[in-house]
């Protein structure tokens, strides 16, 4: 019988498995909170802070890292919630945008874009959708969502009505990505729903068995409250999208709590399908049939339950190619008393979830949420860095008769290259070590000085900029920035592969991921000692293979579909 | 009709022939008339018993009790608050009355009684136990720890208290407290199969995965007829990616016991890692034949036809398995969050 009964999400009981010895490496990588001295200091809200009524306060919301300005430095998009009972006397929250201005200075544009959304946000999703060089942004909300067309002079539109994506006034969507899935060249869109939220009628915490956790009165859900759905809009040009769920089949989809989306090419085929992690209900794989219409093959291809066939609280998703055996693999995060899952892609729609053979379930202590497989140590292997945070604060309370606590520190993980991971947390710097009930989290090298960095979503308060000081010496690296031409100009879906120094390392370009958030849009790569690029290849999103001649490390470079010829791109800090 | 006169005639004598002031007399009376199994007269006599004197204990945990008995939990409980006004200290009606307001789905007012009838008595082992329990369906897992350990420490002899210890320490996380305990079981009964296997389950738990092989190994040996030590050290390696040495642990556990779902599951895994997919078919179809409403054989049979290229029976199985999924949620067993025993029946 599974221990999940009688509360509102899926766990599993899980201990901690076996820590391998230490590798006695030293671990290169060290991560500092600079949020403050950077001018980061707005606080997110999500809800009462102590006490949560509702799941809607529990979720929190994405963050990104995006180019906006396309100065080449990385600004960053905090998209905030709310509170059901309002802000007397004082101004609601927004989201934010701060721009880089260099120096780890970022200044607050949030009003000079047009940025100033109050309402209940979530998810944050780039690209660009009208192929105009500049990238725009897709704000999911609990109502109506917001398309942010860049209009590239600093400023954006809201054309989310205008352009059909808006979805019903009262869904609450959770995630989205974009995604060429019929490989027109337009990035379309598709939308998560996490479930049909009324605060009307879902019960109180401690009034139904899905409102307990430990014996603990809790907010209710998300098990016993009505399901989310998926939706998928088609981009028509001319900033119109029209809405194709049904017809391509994702309509389908019921029974789901459905979270962060991400789209890439799983299969190698050349067209990009969907993985969706879903909350305590099967996750989904959407293969693309290559006509316009999905298939959900996440039971049989081993990605939708567990090993032993639990509904998972499936939250964020990470993707990258751990064993460089040239196929994505994809990593999600679930609750605590589960394992997250790393599922092993062996070709051919088989996956093999190895998570306690990589080293990988030795946390389950913790609520696990953004997360991403990125080479943090410029060694020329990807690693893995996770944000955690419980959903309940009251189990900080002292009648909480739970060992967890709301607030904990991240998570980062090691590759060792053999298929396993060590927990090197302890060895990452005090920004790794810092606690707070953090949520989404982005990808991206901020002072362009060639390492990845971290931006965090931390509930009820300031996000945490993990800035990531590499010493001098430690791995070459290079960095990719795509254009497609006949593809998506973002190039959303593609796949860059690398060799270098005997190894070879594949990237994908995601929209959305981690949880519901988004990462920096160039492809970053550690190259360990290989000091020279021996192939560069890009596979774009139309199923185009092209190489690239000229690319050096230690450098970012700048790829443009068609051109064959990598360019240097200047990279101010 | 006619059958009614001759009970009615012997209440109006029984009642008549007591003394209408004297409670102890009335509710003498009672228990004889509830020992000769005359429900309503023994009733009639304690309520007469109780008017005559309001605050007549035995009369009023006769009353609780009577209705106790009779699975009359909500008007028990009245007559046992009373009887507490009056003998704050009686251990028996603390626990009676525990026992109607769990009876009542009243939980944590049960488990508040209990905790007075023990703090009169803290020496009663089989209360404890009760409340170990209760403790337990409630999540209160760190009570149920403390309540354990507690019932270890009045029964160090009982070998049942050591492996409700280890049961609730699992279930409070308390994981190195249940390795030790499990550690005494196996010092205090070396020749236990069922301790050997707890102390196996919780070295694995704690990540002495050697150790844990070795002791699950021991288990297996010392009684031909204990299925579980098996399954677990075939579910343990399979966990590690040791499919092949899984296999032969698994094919003993379904040779002691062929109805065993979740260890034809784990071979069925480890077969389908070692792409041995006609065998893995084999197994899951002996798996949905026999439990035919568990929606996990499904689930893998779905996977074993999509690897095998067959994409319709893949679809068929794997909304099968949503389907019994749906109708049977509880039915999965979480191998790590094991219940406890794992298989039926006792063992020593």
């Amino acid at each position: 019988m599974t221990v999940a009964w009688g509360q509102g999400v899926s766990t599993q009981n899980a201990a901690a498995a076996p820590r391998s010895s230490d590798s006695g490496r030293p671990f290169v990588a060290s991560f500092s909170n600079i949020a403050s001295e950077s001018g980061l200091t707005k606080r997110f809200t999500s809800g009462h802070e102590t006490s949560k009524r509702f799941i809607i306060e529990a979720n929190g919301s994405g963050v990104a890292m995006v180019d906006y300005d396309n100065d080449g430095r990385l600004d960053l998009f905090m998209v905030n919630g709310s509170r059901l009972d309002g802000f007397k006397g004082v101004a609601a929250p927004t989201n934010h945008l701060f721009r880089n201005s260099g120096g780890k200075l970022f200044e607050d544009v949030t009003k000079k874009a047009g940025l100033e959304q109050a309402g209940w946000g979530n998810g944050v999703a780039a690209g660009d959708i009208d192929n105009d060089g500049w990238t725009d942004l897709y704000v999911t909300y609990w109502g109506p969502n917001l398309l942010y067309r860049n209009r590239g002079d600093g400023t954006f539109e809201e054309i989310g009505v205008k352009s059909g994506t808006a979805g019903p006034a009262r869904e609450w969507s959770s995630g989205a990505t974009f995604i060429d899935y019929d490989r027109d060249g337009r990035l379309d869109l598709l939308v998560t729903s996490y479930l049909e939220f009324d605060p009307a009628t879902t019960p109180l915490p401690g009034k139904s068995p899905n409102c307990e956790w430990k014996g603990m009165p809790v907010l209710c859900g998300p098990r016993g409250l009505p399901y989310g759905r998926v939706r998928l809009y088609h981009n028509l040009g001319n900033l119109q999208f029209e809405e194709v769920t049904a017809r391509s089949g994702i309509g389908g989809l019921k029974g789901i709590y459905a979270f962060t989306p991400i789209a890439a090419d799983l299969n190698g085929d050349g067209w990009t399908d969907l993985y969706i992690a879903c909350d305590t209900t099967p996750s989904i794989l959407l293969r693309n049939n290559q006509d316009g219409t999905f298939t959900d093959i996440g039971a049989e291809a081993g990605v939708a339950f567990s090993e032993h066939g639990f509904e998972q609280a499936g939250m964020g998703v990470g993707v990258g190619d751990f064993d460089q055996d040239g196929r994505l693999d994809l990593i999600k995060t679930n609750f605590s008393g589960d394992y997250p899952n790393l599922y092993r892609n062996s070709g051919d729609w088989v996956f093999e979830d190895v998570v306690i053979r990589a080293g990988l379930a030795v946390n389950p202590q913790y609520v696990a949420w953004g997360i991403g497989m990125a080479d943090l140590d410029n060694d020329g292997l990807s690693d893995i860095l996770q944000v955690n945070g419980h959903v309940y604060p009251e189990i900080d309370t002292a009648s909480a008769r739970s060992q967890e606590s709301y607030r904990n520190p991240r998570l980062v993980y090691r590759n060792l290259g053999d298929g396993r991971f060590e927990d090197v947390s302890s060895k990452a710097g005090p920004g790794i070590a810092e606690r707070q009930s953090s949520r989404g989290a982005a990808f991206g090298d901020i002072d362009n000085d060639g390492d990845i960095d971290v931006l965090v979503m931390n509930m009820g308060e300031a996000p945490s900029l993990l800035r990531n000081d590499l010493p001098p010496g430690s791995g070459h690296w290079v960095q990719v920035r795509l254009e497609g031409t006949r593809s998506n100009r973002s190039a959303i879906g593609a796949i860059v592969t690398i060799e270098s120094g005997g190894r070879r390392e594949m990237r994908t370009l995601l929209s959305q991921s981690s949880y519901i958030s988004q990462n920096d849009l160039r492809l970053h790569f550690g190259l360990g000692k290989g000091d020279r690029i021996d192939r560069l290849r890009v596979t774009w999103p139309n199923g185009q293979t092209e190489d690239f001649r000229g690319a050096v490390v230690d450098t970012i470079l700048h790829l443009v579909e068609g051109s064959g010829e990598a360019r240097r791109q200047s990279s101010k800090r | 009709m006619y059958r009614a006169v001759p009970l009615l005639l012997a209440l109006t004598l029984t009642v008549f022939c007591q003394d209408p002031a004297d409670p102890a007399a009335l509710s003498d009376a009672a228990q004889e008339a509830a020992r000769a199994n005359r429900p309503a007269e023994a009733e009639e006599l304690w309520k007469r018993a109780l008017k005559a004197a309001p605050g007549y204990f035995p009369a009023l945990f006769n009353l609780g009790y009577f209705h106790y008995s009779r699975r009359e939990f909500e008007p028990a409980v009245p007559y046992l608050e009373r009887a507490l006004r009056v003998r704050a200290t009686d251990f028996n009606t603390h626990y009676l009355l525990g026992a109607c307001y769990q009876s009542l789905e009243r939980r944590e007012d049960a488990l508040a009684s209990w905790r007075r009838a023990l703090g009169i008595n803290p020496r009663a082992s089989k209360l404890l136990q009760i409340m170990i329990v209760e403790y337990g369906r409630g999540r209160y897992f760190t009570e149920a720890a403390a309540a354990a350990t507690q019932a270890l420490e009045l029964t160090p002899d009982d070998l049942n208290a050591f492996l409700l210890a280890i049961k609730a320490n699992q279930d409070a996380g308390l994981y190195p407290v249940a390795l030790e305990i499990a550690q005494r079981a196996v010092t205090k009964y070396p020749q236990s199969a069922r301790a050997r296997f707890e102390f196996g389950f919780h070295l694995q738990k704690v990540g002495r995965i050697d150790e844990a092989l070795g002791e699950l190994k021991l288990a297996g040996s010392l009684d031909p007829n204990y299925e579980e030590p098996h399954y677990f050290l075939g579910e343990t390696l399979q966990q590690l990616g040791r499919s092949a040495e899984a296999i032969p642990s698994l094919q003993r556990a379904l040779a002691i016991r062929t109805d065993y779902t979740p260890a034809r599951l784990a071979l069925a895994r480890a077969l389908i890692a070692l792409k041995r997919l006609p065998e893995a078919l084999s197994e899951l179809t002996e798996a949905v034949r026999r439990d035919p409403s568990h929606p996990q054989p499904h689930l893998l049979l779905s996977q074993v036809y999509f690897r095998l290229g067959d994409e319709a029976n893949a679809r068929r199985e794997r909304e099968t398995s949503l389907r019994l999924r749906r109708e049977n949620p509880t039915i999965l067993e979480a191998v790590q969050g094991r219940q406890f025993p794992a298989s039926p029946g006792p063992r020593k």
